[in-house]
């Protein structure tokens, strides 16, 4: 198959299955004068019912990029440069102020890393579900608190009834963390953020949490765009996966093909993974040296000053993003490295 | 705490009475110093008691309501008090009002539009009200308001009950000198409690749920914001009585500040005892408030575990 014929076919699958969110292009910096910008040309797209799952060294821009897409990044500092966000026929990054507003915790909803400071303190969590659902939705006090009661009962909160009125500090990290999460559900966004939301949990309470994202998200059908460190949980949860490098996207695809035939050096050091050992689980490996800070980034790819397979072209030139299969690119000047490194020696 | 620092007070107030130089009942028993007269009153005052029950009769005494009486005049220290404190209450309440309603409201704009020009407007503002003089300020508008433009009165007191609307009028100078540098404190207080809780995960999970930002800035920031608030104005409640000498004298006002001063001046220390106690007591009642209220508003402390 040739390079056309893969795309086309790529392009098959999109249409056939409902595309809740586009990106194409995303470029956003912190500084009107940086040369480099934050985050460059990042592309993905999420499907109804479907996870995509963005993993990456910490730093690389995923939670910049989820708050991007929720509105939620101050402007300035932050200024988009480039790129479009299509979701239901518009692109977040050109909508209002209020047009913002009026999607945020209603068709895109976001559940944080942080459980423990996510939650006002000032406010019972039944209060703080109800406020949500009556800014979206007509409802009375008394239909939003039965509605809220609803919610506690989905995402599995034991004796829902007396927790309605029971403050944040009175309930345990994974307790807020469902709280977190009925709240994001609460008027059943179409899309779903969950930036790290288990890192700060226990270990037992991870998986319970996991388990609940995995089940709502059945049920509803909701898009899910989660970020993880955990390879077990891509594993899991994912059906495609990004991986991010100092803001790029530098390989994309359907979870087996980058586990199994991962195509990017950054992939395979982060994976950690040779083919015939199977899917590794537990944490990401980590990789020789550090993420260049941005004054210091290279101008080809970005990946070079700890690649083994670097050369003078992939110092001095951006890679570009061949498609290796349907839905899979890799942003590397050797993707795919059998052939093309194997022609190198 | 409210009841140790009571005991520690009164004893402070009745000791510091006892080290005074001079004896008063040789200016009471006159000329003649004649000893039965003297050993009469030294019984009549209990002087000859040991320092402890002396003390306890002082307790008694106080907690009856009994002050003693002015040296000067006669009139007893209670009923002086009971004249002039809510003169100085109207003032310290009015100043507060003011306080409140400039350092609130600023305090929040500013922190909201965080270096742009209505913060660095409001911090200019700040800055002149904590450091233009009351005195100064006062006898400013005495001239401009009342002497020049005849709006206000310049001084005097016309009690609440009598005619509410001059009472407010005759007020309404003094308790804005008292409120400036008060208000100038609210608002940088206000404005960097606001810095910090708009900047918390919780105002980011309010902006999730689609909240409009005058909602996230007044219901869940400003909520959090004002508990360390509460506290602080109560607290403050104390000073502004302090201040308000300075202010009743710039003003002539009646009050409890004129009362102290005056007494001190005419050696009346009888008075100043009474004032000094009340003023103390005054303080750990509102030290006490603070305590209350700050569990009052706080979720945490009010609902345990
Ligand atoms: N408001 C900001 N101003 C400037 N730089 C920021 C800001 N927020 C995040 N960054 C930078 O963006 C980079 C990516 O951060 P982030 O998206 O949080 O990484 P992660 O992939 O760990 O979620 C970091 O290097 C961080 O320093
Ligand atoms: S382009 Fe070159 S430096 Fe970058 S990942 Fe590929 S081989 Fe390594
Ligand atoms: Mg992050």
């Amino acid at each position: 198959m040739n390079q056309s014929a893969l795309a086309e076919a790529s392009r098959t699958v999109e249409s056939s299955s409902e595309t809740v969110l586009s990106v194409e292009d995303f470029t956003l910096s912190f500084s009107e004068s940086a040369k480099t910008n934050l985050i460059e040309g990042v592309s993905f797209h999420v499907e109804r019912g479907k996870t995509l799952c963005i993993v990456g060294e910490s730093g690389c821009g995923k939670s910049v990029t989820s708050l991007a897409l929720m509105g939620l990044l101050a402007s300035p500092p932050a200024r988009i440069r480039r790129g479009t966000a299509m979701f239901g026929g518009k692109d977040l990054f050109a909508l209002s102020e209020r047009e913002k507003a009026d999607l945020r915790g209603n068709d895109i909803a976001m559940i944080f890393q942080e459980p423990m400071t996510s939650l006002n303190p000032a406010f019972t969590v039944g209060h703080q579900i109800a406020e949500g659902i009556m800014r979206h939705r007509h409802m009375s006090k008394a239909e939003a608190r039965a509605e809220t009661l609803k919610m506690l009962q989905m995402v599995r909160i034991p004796a829902p009834e007396s927790r309605l009125d029971a403050y944040p500090h009175q309930l345990s990290g994974g307790m807020r963390q469902r709280v977190m999460i009925a709240m994001a559900l609460a008027n059943r966004p179409k899309l779903l953020i969950a930036d790290e939301p288990t890192t700060a949990l226990d270990v037992t309470i991870q998986a319970q949490i996991l388990k609940l994202i995995r089940q709502i998200q059945e049920e509803t059908g909701t898009a899910m765009i989660l970020i993880t460190h955990d390879l077990g949980v891509v594993a899991e949860v994912a059906d495609h996966v990004a991986v991010m490098y100092a803001g790029h996207i530098v390989e994309q695809g359907p979870v087996d093909e980058i586990f199994n035939d991962p195509q990017h050096p950054y992939t395979i050091g982060l994976f950690g993974s040779i083919p015939t050992l199977g899917r590794r689980q537990g944490k990401l490996a980590t990789i020789k040296g550090a993420v260049p800070p941005l004054e210091l980034m290279p101008k080809g790819c970005r990946f070079s000053p700890r690649c083994p397979f670097a050369d003078q072209r992939c110092r001095d030139e951006v890679p570009p993003s061949p498609q290796l299969g349907p839905d899979h690119t890799a942003a590397c000047w050797y993707a795919p490295l059998e052939q093309k490194l194997g022609a190198r020696q | 705490m409210a009841i140790p620092t009571l005991f520690l007070v009164s004893l402070i107030v009745f000791g510091l009475q006892k080290l005074l130089p001079g004896d008063p009942l040789l200016t009471m028993a006159g000329e003649e110093r004649d000893p039965a007269v003297i050993e009469f009153l030294r019984e009549k005052y209990r002087l000859n008691d040991p320092f402890y029950m002396q003390y306890l009769y002082w307790v008694r005494d106080v907690l009856t309501g009994d002050f003693g009486n002015s040296l000067r005049t006669g009139v007893p220290v209670s009923t002086l008090i009971a004249q002039k404190l809510p003169v100085t209450i109207q003032l310290a309440v009015m100043a507060m009002i003011f306080a409140l309603l400039i350092g609130i409201p600023t305090g929040i704009m500013s922190a909201v539009k965080k270096g742009k020009a209505p913060d660095y407007a409001a911090n200019a503002i700040a800055l002149s009200g904590v450091s233009i003089p009351n005195f100064w300020l006062g006898i400013i508008l005495i001239m401009v308001v009342s002497v020049q433009w005849r709006l206000l009165p310049a001084s005097g007191y016309v009690p609440l009950t009598e005619d509410p609307i001059q009472s407010l009028r005759t007020m309404l100078m003094p308790s804005f000198v008292l409120a400036t540098a008060l208000g100038a404190y609210l608002m940088r207080h206000t404005r960097s409690a606001m810095l910090g809780v708009l900047s918390s995960d919780y105002i980011r999970t309010a902006k999730a749920k689609g909240l409009m930002p005058r909602v996230v800035v007044l219901k869940h920031a400003l909520r959090n914001a004002l508990m360390p608030i509460v506290t602080l104005t109560t607290l403050l409640f104390g000073e502004l009585l302090a201040g308000a000498v300075l202010t009743e004298q710039v003003f002539t006002i009646p009050g409890f500040g004129k009362l102290i001063v005056d007494a001190v001046f005419t050696r009346d220390y009888a008075v100043v005892q009474g004032v000094v106690l009340c003023t103390a007591v005054g303080f750990i009642f509102m030290n006490l408030l603070a305590d209350i209220l700050y569990i009052l508003i706080n979720p945490r402390l009010r609902h345990p575990q």
